[in-house]
């Protein structure tokens, strides 16, 4: 049985419009206008037990409207979903036992207190068992490791190190499956590479289900196998990670330097040159129109190989493309 | 039920926590505030130098009613201090959070905040009492029942105003401006003796702003024991905790979320 299932969901949201200035202010005032915004439109997809799964879209394209509605924070207008069996926004509470969740931008700690006086409040929220909570905690000390963070007031902690708190204290009542949104927003390099490893060991240990959405790709191509992108509300692209780098990944980018002078007129057939200078060149081609043997052949032919480098877009780059290809 | 007091216990423990962390700060607010209260009572105490009572009201009923109405306003504000804060929790989509964990949505957010000025009131509230009962020469183990049992009364009435007031924000959006003015009116109308109102002010007090169900009517009840005052401030607490709820869960349902960066206190 999926972990999620949705179908046809649909969130419409209705907007105030002003016109700027005074005279804009009087007539909303006095006549207000709305206007409905279609945040999620027909949205259908699952998500099996255990799976992580990525959701992404640029900003507004209704990924955060959709956990919300998947969490039982929003009702929907129209459609329908269940996690683990639960019909969210009517068993709030008894799937809120279920699931975690975890917002980069709505912090779970209390900010003036360690982490730890949060993990024993949820531990009363959870109705879990004292002995229970403290081997849990304990655990899960270790496996974000941030045993010595937790008696540090959450405010003298970097956001890195909040951030796996955070995702720590969601997990304390083992949930089967996890919502996440934005959970890398604001991290360095070095502090995502860790949120990331630990969400991965979590979900091998326990098999926990993972839907995360973020704006860094990076995130989806390290812990997801299956990716969905919606863009305006719909869903533009559904399939696993690596489909989608083998579909849009065909443009190849080669840089190359010689050990002497090339030709002026240095050009290689069905390859667009996007630079040509007196040792080297940098150029483009898309492996379903040229093939990459001749494409080698002819740059070994046009002279003494110093170095070759070839290169494919980032997923940041083919997800933009597919944004691109969606825009209305 | 034990489920729940277990919880919100745990709650209170955590805003005592959160609060212990900036001790100076907690103890300016505490006594900065009974100060206030007390130079507040002083216009009483002058006044009624000049006229032994007002419409039947005389400074011992002022001080049992002063002692009633802080200590309640005290209490629940302390205990439920966001429900001064409801309406912005509700535009800014902080509702989020309560929204996302196992617990009465209202409740949660209602008891997650501790304000620290109102342990100030709390104790003026005590110490007005005590004043009351000096003055009165009368007290008995029966009073304090009857003054816990007014004090729970006011407290009900009072936090379900505010929510009430503030579920608009469901409908009509930030109702800030709106919570203000009616926190004032609340506070300022319980804060009088009933006898000085009639007629339509005196029923806006029963309903509207059911201001007498705060003060003049648990601080009478305080005074001596009536049945039929004891029903109506039960009934007037049990009415309006019932009205907010269901308003609040009814506007719940058209709750809009937001994405604007928070941070838990």
């Amino acid at each position: 049985m999926p972990a999620i299932t949705v179908r046809n969901l649909r969130k419409t949201f209705q907007l105030k419009r002003k016109a700027a200035g005074l005279r804009g202010s009087l007539r909303a005032l006095w006549r207000p206008t709305y206007e409905s915004i279609e945040a999620v439109r027909g949205l259908s997809f699952e998500m099996d037990d255990g799976e992580l799964l990525g959701f992404i879209g640029p900003n507004g394209a209704g990924k955060s409207t959709t956990i919300k509605i998947l969490t039982g924070i929003l009702h929907p207008s129209g459609g329908e979903a269940a996690v683990l069996g639960h019909v969210p926004w009517q068993e709030r509470q008894a799937l809120a036992f279920q699931i975690g969740s975890v917002f980069g931008q709505r912090p779970q700690l209390w900010y003036h207190l360690p982490a730890l006086d949060t993990f024993y409040l949820f531990g009363k929220i959870y109705e879990l068992d004292d002995s229970f909570l403290r081997q849990r905690i304990s655990f899960l000390a270790e496996a974000f490791e941030i045993e010595e963070l937790l008696e540090t007031p959450v405010r003298k902690l970097s956001l890195g190190q909040r951030m796996r708190c955070e995702v720590a204290a969601s997990l304390l009542h083992k949930p089967r499956v996890l919502l996440l949104d934005e959970p890398s927003i604001g991290l360095d390099v070095v502090a995502k590479q860790r949120l990331r490893a630990t969400i991965q060991r979590m979900n091998e240990l326990e098999g926990v289900g993972v839907l995360l959405t973020s704006h860094d790709a990076g995130d989806i191509e390290t812990l997801c196998r299956r990716v969905i992108i919606i863009n305006h509300g719909e869903i533009v692209y559904r399939d696993k990670v690596s489909a989608l780098k083998r579909r849009y990944l065909t443009v190849k980018t080669v840089d190359v330097r010689y050990n002497e002078q090339l030709a002026p007129d240095f050009s290689l057939p069905g390859v667009e040159m996007v630079k040509v200078g007196r040792y080297g060149a940098k150029m483009r081609f898309d492996t379903r129109v040229t093939p990459v043997e001749p494409v080698i052949s002819g740059l070994a032919a046009a002279g003494s190989l110093a170095d070759v480098t070839v290169s494919e877009p980032s997923l940041e780059d083919v997800i933009s493309a597919i944004y691109a290809r969606t825009e209305v | 039920m034990g489920r729940q007091l277990a919880f919100v216990l745990a709650l209170w423990k955590t805003n005592l926590l959160s609060a212990m962390e900036y001790r100076v700060a907690f103890l300016t607010q505490v006594f900065g505030m009974m100060l206030n209260n007390a130079l507040y009572f002083v216009f009483w105490i002058i006044f009624f130098a000049r006229f032994e009572e007002i419409n039947g009201w005389n400074l011992v009923d002022m001080l049992f009613l002063f002692g009633v109405v802080a200590t309640g306003f005290g209490a629940g504000t302390y205990l439920f201090g966001n429900a001064v804060r409801l309406s912005s929790l509700i535009a800014s989509g902080q509702m989020d959070y309560y929204l996302s964990l196992p617990r009465p949505v209202l409740l949660h957010a209602l008891a997650s905040r501790s304000n620290a000025s109102s342990a100030g009131d709390f104790t003026y509230g005590l110490i007005s009492f005590g004043a009351a009962i000096y003055f009165s020469g009368s007290f008995g183990s029966l009073m304090l029942l009857r003054f816990t049992l007014g004090c729970l009364a006011s407290i009900a009435v009072l936090i379900s105003f505010l929510v009430l007031v503030q579920s608009l924000t469901f409908w009509i959006g930030n109702t800030s401006l709106l919570t203000r003015h009616a926190f004032n009116a609340i506070v300022t109308f319980s804060l009088y003796p009933i006898t000085l109102f009639d007629g339509t002010a005196k029923l806006l007090l029963f309903t509207l702003i059911p201001a007498a169900f705060i003060g003049a009517l648990p601080a009478e009840f305080v005074r001596r024991f009536d049945l039929l005052q004891l029903a109506q401030i039960c009934a007037g607490g049990a009415v309006f905790l019932l009205l907010a709820v269901y308003v609040f869960y009814r506007g719940l349902r058209r709750y809009e979320s937001g994405s604007a960066i928070q941070v838990r206190m």
